[in-house]
């Protein structure tokens, strides 16, 4: 009888463990890449330390990404964006606060593909706007995969281009999220 | 001086400055392994820096090339590796972000193990998501004493 009891508890006490276990996601290697097409040459940086939270009950989602984090192929390319364009030493961070619209829609303990909405603010160069965008969400056994795709201007956030290659850095940024979460224990 | 000497000089010159241009047009990243560290610093002080005063280690550590020493308390591997050092009861880490030209090194690393660091260090994630606060460091490669 005891024994039974115990092991009624431990399932039960299991089953809160993994429910538990599914409320948050989380990831501290998310890979974030942006591509700007220019007359000049195409430039892109790659980031793999972004920090992000996913809470599965809410649909509350957190990015936080250093910006000394991104990479770019050519060492002055990367020199240039972190002291003339994001000016990293000034604001180390940009970081995203927002929730998946959605959120209902979204079976997290059952495997498949879907697709999100997301809403929220982007602080990047210390300036913080709205950004709404799409993405998909895949759930599978050992966690979720996420993407997005977004353009952002970086006029929006203050970000100035220096004159003489006005004509030949783009504006537009086009911003690519790839970051697989594990459940949070 | 000659109307050939000074034009050939100023050839020489242009060619110079056209070959400079060039290479550092195309300078890759560093490989931090043939770069000296301009600090080296145990893993639970360099955290406890950036908890007391981030934005005074900001101006101390960012962007800097630095050796840290540690206890590996995890690795994670996936695309790359990253190997985190710290204290395993503290909710403080250093994460490196391992060079990815230089994982072979890498899979010898084991758990425990104390081991030295180099990185150029991105910045600090205090712990308001619940998940830890962390010191991040780039391109990283293990520092051969």
């Amino acid at each position: 009888m005891m024994k039974k009891n115990l092991l009624t508890l431990l399932c039960f006490l299991t089953l809160a463990l993994f429910t538990h276990a599914q409320d948050r996601f989380f990831t501290k290697s998310g890979k974030i890449e942006f591509f700007s097409k220019a007359p000049l040459e195409d430039i892109s940086a790659k980031n793999k330390t972004a920090q992000v939270v996913l809470d599965a009950k809410s649909g509350a989602l957190q990015f936080s990404v250093l910006m000394k984090g991104f990479e770019f192929d050519k060492a002055l390319m990367q020199e240039h964006f972190n002291d003339d364009y994001v000016e990293s030493d000034k604001f180390p961070k940009a970081d995203f606060k927002g929730t998946i619209t959605n959120n209902s829609e979204i079976n997290y303990t059952k495997k498949g593909a879907y697709t999100v909405k997301v809403k929220g603010k982007l602080t990047l160069h210390g300036i913080t706007k709205d950004v709404e965008t799409t993405g998909t969400i895949k759930v599978d056994e050992d966690g979720l995969k996420t993407a997005s795709t977004f353009n952002i201007k970086l006029s929006d956030y203050k970000i100035s281009i220096p004159s003489i290659v006005k004509d030949k850095v783009s504006n537009n940024v086009k911003i690519v999220v790839d970051c697989k979460l594990d459940p949070l224990k | 001086m000659k109307r050939s000497t000074i034009i050939f000089i100023v050839l020489i010159l242009a060619a110079v400055g056209l070959w400079y241009g060039i290479k550092e047009f195309n300078r890759k990243n560093a490989d931090l392994a043939n770069v000296t560290a301009k600090v080296t610093i145990d893993a639970p002080s360099l955290t406890a820096a950036f908890e007391k005063d981030s934005s005074a280690a900001n101006k101390t550590y960012l962007g800097k090339i630095i050796a840290v020493t540690g206890t590996v308390k995890s690795i994670e591997k996936g695309d790359g590796a990253t190997i985190v050092l710290g204290n395993a009861g503290s909710m403080s880490s250093v994460r490196c972000s391992m060079d990815t030209t230089h994982l072979a090194e890498v899979a010898s690393v084991k758990e425990g193990q104390a081991v030295k660091i180099k990185g150029s260090c991105t910045g600090y994630n205090p712990d308001e998501m619940g998940l830890g606060a962390d010191v991040i460091l780039n391109r990283c490669v293990l520092d051969k004493q």
